[in-house]
């Protein structure tokens, strides 16, 4: 039983309370880690609804594999790890779903095209950042999004994509590239 | 900050020696920010706890079944028993036809019963 208020009260404690059942600490988890769920799922997605869907299938997701939580890596990264498989899972799915309808011969689709046309002459920074983000390849997205948005190196963003650093130092290049050629259409 | 600024932001994040958390700071200071809704929270608790009283009503529901079904199977179990007993001390014996109660039956009598000659 914790008797401490519950923004306070360290990391650990709140996971061993969340596994007794406390429903107010497993609360301060998610109110603690939405934001950061928000960058990863909102970078990755865009702003809409489904997004709002995944950041909760993301916090129970979290709830239901805290058992096997075994503190070796921090919260915050195992949040993330779970915030980006099932972004990466939701893309996929949409991709899925999109190409039932639509025959394209390059795979990489992505979920907005960028239209000179519809570009204002001044753009607001949160405009540009979104167009720009969605408009890039899921793969290279998410380095961009772990970079960009959440602030992470290169080293962290590889722990929590799984991925060997020389693998993120090349999509990192590839997503600079790909990048500029769409910032340059914005 | 104007658009070109922005985009020189947003392409120095993925420079290989770029100060990622100082990028991320500068973002959210031009109001790159990102948020669910405000009763996210509630929201989530409100899915995970309810789902959780779902759960422990199927588990006491299964619980009820099992304890019923002990009940119907002993009850069963003691209906057999008793008819046996009773099968035993009206025909003598527990052979299949003392079951079907056709023991005292000669095959005639059978064959006149169903041809009615």
């Amino acid at each position: 039983m914790i008797h401490e208020p519950y923004n306070v009260i360290e990391e650990n404690k709140l996971v061993r309370a969340s596994l007794d059942g406390d429903k107010k600490a497993f609360g301060e988890i998610v109110n603690r880690y939405q934001k950061m769920v928000a960058r990863t799922v909102k970078g990755m997605l865009g702003d809409t609804v489904f997004a709002e869907d995944i950041g909760q299938e993301v916090f129970i997701k979290l709830f239901y594999s805290l058992p096997e939580f075994r503190g070796e890596s921090k919260l915050s990264t195992y949040i993330q790890k779970i915030a980006v498989n099932l972004t990466l899972n939701e893309i996929k799915r949409r991709k899925r779903f999109f190409s039932m309808f639509t025959h394209k011969a390059n795979n990489e689709m992505h979920e907005f095209e960028i239209a000179d046309h519809d570009i204002e002459e001044r753009k607001e920074a949160s405009e540009i950042v979104n167009k720009a983000l969605l408009a890039m390849d899921p793969k290279f997205r998410i380095i961009v999004t772990m970079r960009m948005l959440q602030g992470y190196s290169t080293k962290e963003t590889a722990e929590i994509l799984d991925l060997p650093i020389g693998t993120v130092l090349s999509r990192l290049s590839r997503a600079q590239e790909q990048l500029r050629n769409i910032l340059e259409k914005l | 900050m104007n658009t070109s600024e922005i985009k020189k932001l947003i392409m120095s994040s993925l420079r290989e020696d770029a100060n990622t958390r100082e990028v991320s700071r500068r973002m959210e200071e031009e109001g790159i920010s990102y948020n669910f809704s405000e009763k996210f929270g509630d929201k989530v608790l409100d899915k995970l706890f309810s789902a959780g009283l779902t759960v422990k009503r199927e588990v006491e529901f299964v619980k009820y079944m099992n304890f019923a079904f002990y009940r119907i199977a002993l009850t069963g179990v003691a209906a057999i028993v008793i008819l046996l007993i009773s099968i035993f001390l009206m025909q003598g014996s527990l052979s299949f036809n003392s079951f079907l109660g056709i023991s005292d039956n000669y095959d005639e009598s059978i064959v006149c019963l169903l041809t009615g000659n």
